[in-house]
């Protein structure tokens, strides 16, 4: 049996990968963690975009919007879970921005303080809120997808249509000031709790469940695509006609691994609000979304832990050099030059290029061995 | 009503004039410029230079701002979008990244930041654009106030769809251009230079970029990321109209800035613009080839 081939090389990078990201609490302060924790909730973002735009061919420019629906519903519950909302002169949890935007002599309960405040009473539950989280992101997805690949909408116009659905749902998040506090989003949010334990952002354990989490969803992701419905999408994104004329039905595969795709965006945004404790409008923001596609584009696309790790590095390297102003605009103009390098030059991105350069190496020492054998 | 008309149509009139350049550049070549919205904000700072150091008028300064921003929209045809026909996603990508790169250049004012100097009218500041008083005082016909500007605005941009149309239906040059668009191999075989087609042809889109950012830095304050709702509004006009149909682009520039000042007089702004996306996203799922297309996918 040969030990070092391809498959095994990259096996070992994710092992490497997954230890390094479990050995990190050992050598940085919780501070430098709870930033790595939230570039580990970005490299989960570049995963998904490598599902859905390397594997499946959907660009997906507003991914954005499953990310924020994630963030939105745990933030919902975390809200009320805060000590201000209990201390707004009820025995109920309300949050305390109804009140500013209330009618005098509103009753001030969830039930009807104002017109929407009704669905937020579910949300008491903190599992309805991480359900929700995972549900609603999916179900958007579900619909969209459905609508977009029954009618064979491909390529640009998938671009497109995301893009419009999450500007769209952004701006009723704005409008929406009574219900969820319109621009200024939540915040001052209560701890995620699990049986007693309180996930404050700056605690070890809080890193441990971003970071198990991460590397579940990244061993799901690579078990997934590499099952025979992964195979059959891949086929899917390089000849769809083909496979639909080998009797598949090309839809329901884009559309399950769009769904898997949103899923994981809308648990990365609860675990970002986790790690942040806030959630607001700028998360369905254009820039947002695009930039989640130039870490994978960066990262390489076609490979889900590359696009993981290009989010992760370049928002690292964002962080360091950030300390200067100038800098700071400088490091956009160095993004875009990387960017345009990448697209141009190496389209496999940096993966791309650690993947062939592994397979030189490979030729080479097979090459060796198999000359050693014949002498 | 007449003055909500007049409001629509002068949403509609921006949305064209932004949407024109990407009909001819996404519409004809198949390219996604998502600089395009950068290549306004260059028109509209051209404006802001012109005025600061040079004292230029107004009017002026669009033709400056279009030979301006033609010329840089020719570079970038020749330095990264001659690279990517045929991969269409991945125009979109590098020109994103183009547009970054654009801002930036004007943020840190060509690089003269780096060096502690500062050039008037460029940084990441905002900068104001005054127009010409005749443009300013409004007048009445019957009941009706009129703007000058707006209606200056509306006359411009109808004038440049003429000349728009006239170009490539009339012409030769618009001749081998539809002759690129529809085949290039075979329009090549016919002896049409399709290189020199296209990179004037992504001029051209540029340089109405360049017009539209002179008109818009007259009622809007001019930053370095002011172009990038343009570029989404005006992409979504050229799909909802029909990719490659001008007339297409026309139309729906219309309903949607209609629509738009519609809405916004009965509810708000920011649900007028939800609604404007509501549409497009409907329209796209029932007619992905567009409203007024002919031709399909």
């Amino acid at each position: 049996m040969q030990l070092l081939t391809r498959t095994n090389l990259q096996l070992a990078a994710y092992g490497l990968f997954i230890v390094v990201v479990m050995l990190l609490p050992l050598f940085m302060d919780v501070f430098w963690l709870n930033r790595i924790s939230k570039y580990l909730v970005f490299g989960m973002l570049g995963i998904a975009i490598s599902m859905s735009w390397g594997y499946a061919g959907i660009l997906n420019l507003g991914q954005g919007l499953f990310f924020g629906f994630g963030a939105y519903m745990l933030a919902m519950s975390l809200k009320l879970a805060s000590p201000t909302s209990l201390a707004q002169g009820s025995d109920e949890p309300v949050p305390d921005f109804m009140l500013w935007t209330s009618e005098p002599g509103a009753p001030i309960d969830l039930c009807c303080i104002n017109q929407g405040s009704f669905l937020w009473i579910p949300f008491k539950e903190q599992w309805f809120g991480v359900a929700m989280g995972l549900v609603m992101p999916t179900l958007i997805a579900l619909v969209l997808g459905y609508a977009m690949f029954r009618a064979r909408i491909a390529g640009v116009y998938v671009a497109i249509l995301t893009l419009a659905l999450c500007l769209l749902v952004r701006l009723l998040v704005i409008d929406a000031q009574p219900l969820i506090n319109g621009f200024n989003g939540l915040t001052d949010l209560g701890w995620f709790t699990v049986g007693g334990l309180e996930f404050d952002p700056y605690l070890v354990e809080t890193y441990y469940l971003i970071a198990i989490i991460t590397c579940l969803v990244l061993i799901g992701a690579r078990w997934l695509v590499n099952t025979k419905v992964g195979v059959v999408l891949q086929a899917i994104r390089d000849n769809e006609e083909r496979v639909r004329y080998l009797g598949y039905d090309v839809a329901v595969y884009k559309v399950f691994f769009f769904c898997i795709s949103a899923a994981i965006a809308g648990l990365a945004g609860m675990l970002y609000v986790i790690a942040a404790e806030f959630a607001s409008p700028t998360f369905m923001n254009i820039g947002f979304s695009i930039s989640m596609v130039v870490w994978a584009a960066v990262g390489g696309r076609w490979s889900l832990l590359g696009a993981c790790l290009g989010a992760i590095l370049l928002n690292v390297v964002e962080a360091t050099v950030s300390e200067t102003e100038t800098l700071v605009e400088a490091w956009q103009l160095i993004i875009g030059a990387i960017f345009l390098f990448v697209v141009l030059v190496m389209p496999r991105g940096l993966a791309g290029f650690i993947q062939q350069g592994a397979d030189w190496g490979l030729d080479w020492l097979h090459q060796r061995v198999k000359e050693r054998r014949i002498r | 009503m007449a003055d909500v008309f007049f409001i629509g149509l002068s949403l509609s009139s921006i949305l064209l004039l932004v949407a024109l350049g990407l009909a001819i550049t996404y519409g004809t070549m198949g390219v996604i410029n998502m600089a395009h919205g950068e290549l306004v904000m260059i028109g509209a700072y051209v404006t802001v230079l012109c005025q600061t150091h040079f004292g230029l008028h107004f009017l002026l300064c669009i033709p400056v701002a279009f030979v301006v921003t033609g010329a840089v929209g020719y570079a970038i045809e020749r330095f990264v979008v001659r690279r990517l026909y045929g991969r269409l996603l991945d125009t979109l990508l590098a020109t994103w990244a183009l547009a970054i790169i654009i801002q930036q250049a004007i943020r840190l004012e060509f690089g003269a930041a780096f060096a502690g100097l500062h050039i008037d009218g460029l940084g990441p500041g905002l900068q104001n654009v005054p127009i010409p008083s005749f443009f300013r005082e409004t007048f009445l016909v019957g009941d009706f106030v009129v703007q000058p500007y707006r209606t200056f605005i509306i006359v411009l941009t109808i004038g440049l769809f003429i000349l728009t149309w006239w170009l490539i239906f009339h012409t030769s040059f618009g001749m081998q251009l539809r002759a690129v668009s529809r085949n290039r191999g075979i329009a090549s075989c016919c002896g049409i230079d399709d290189k020199r087609i296209n990179a004037w042809t992504f001029a051209y889109g540029s340089a109405l970029a360049g017009a539209a950012g002179v008109m818009l830095a007259g009622f809007k304050t001019v930053s370095p990321s002011m172009g990038t709702p343009f570029v989404i509004d005006g992409f979504l006009v050229v799909v909802m109209g029909g990719v490659g149909s001008l007339f297409g682009t026309l139309g729906s520039a219309v309903i949607l800035g209609e629509v738009q000042g519609w809405v916004a007089s009965l509810l708000n702004d920011v649900l007028a613009r939800a609604i404007v996306f509501g549409v497009i996203i409907v329209v796209i799922i029932i007619r992905p080839q567009g409203l007024f297309s002919r031709r399909g996918r």
